[in-house]
């Protein structure tokens, strides 16, 4: 991997990494694991950009620092399985979405990463009471994958200067 | 737009109609007066909150970690928490059935329970 392609991964990794750590001070919505999800902007934009596994180094990187920067170590697990989810969901949906559609790739993105989410919650309480705040979650979570989804879409549109730097 | 997309759209659609459908259920407000507090899976507390004096009590988390459960005019919320996200005290009072209070860290699960209700 040449020194370049690095150099941008980890900036956008750090873009991430600020976009989560600004996003945990504005929670604003009162549903338990309800967020806007910012920072997948960067992962859908990586999704459509990137390779498969420069996107999940990208995106794992970026758990794995946003949980240590966030304070709260015991909430890894949920967001370990959320980005999984999340990533295989939209790299497959990838193949028949083309980049017009990236909103929707990126909606069904969060749903997944809820879905995740929950089914991890259910197995570490062994309970099925969160089940219950599904139903928001998924709404919340098509409202903010298709913000986050047109965030990207504008960025790919703008198309950053990724071939003039061909050296 | 291919079909695929169009499959896709239809597929996000009814998810998310479905998930409508469920949520206006889960709204609804509980009959029941009696909560039930679980911590780790197990009804630490059974509480009728119809009879309940106003007051607040602290439940510790074996592994370290408190909540502080307030009850006030007949209603329940969290008013305190040392856990990192407080999730908990944003849900506020328990309100509907469908929608515990919910302490992720903690293992905590305030919620409505049917079975006191006759006794």
């Amino acid at each position: 991997m040449r020194a370049q392609k690095i150099a941008r991964l980890a900036l956008l990794t750090a873009l991430a990494l600020i976009i989560f750590i600004i996003e945990l001070r504005i929670d604003i919505i009162p549903i338990p694991g309800a967020k806007l999800g910012l920072a997948n902007i960067i992962t859908v934009y990586a999704v459509y950009k990137y390779s498969v596994k420069e996107t999940a180094m990208i995106v794992f990187a970026r758990v794995l620092l946003g949980v240590i920067f966030g304070g709260n170590i015991s909430a890894i697990i949920y967001s370990m399985a959320g980005a999984v989810f999340c990533l295989t969901g939209m790299l497959l949906v990838k193949r028949i979405v083309p980049l017009k559609y990236i909103w929707l790739s990126s909606i069904i993105g969060a749903i997944l990463h809820n879905t995740g989410q929950i089914i991890v919650a259910v197995i570490v309480m062994r309970s099925l009471a969160v089940l219950s705040v599904y139903p928001f979650l998924i709404i919340t979570g098509c409202v903010a994958g298709a913000f986050t989804g047109l965030c990207a879409q504008f960025l790919i549109r703008r198309n950053l200067p990724e071939k003039e730097n061909k050296n | 737009m291919t079909k695929g997309v169009k499959l896709l759209i239809g597929i996000v659609v009814l998810i998310f109609s479905v998930a409508v459908v469920f949520a206006v259920m889960g709204l609804k407000k509980s009959e029941s007066t009696w909560v039930e507090i679980v911590q780790n899976n197990k009804v630490i507390y059974k509480l009728d909150l119809s009879e309940e004096k106003d007051r607040t009590f602290r439940i510790e988390y074996p592994d370290g970690g408190w909540n502080d459960v307030q009850i006030r005019d007949g209603h329940i919320c969290i008013s305190d928490a040392d856990c990192p996200d407080h999730t908990c005290i944003k849900t506020g009072e328990l309100r509907s059935e469908n929608i515990p209070i919910v302490c992720l860290p903690h293992k905590l699960v305030i919620r409505f329970s049917d079975e006191g209700a006759g006794k």
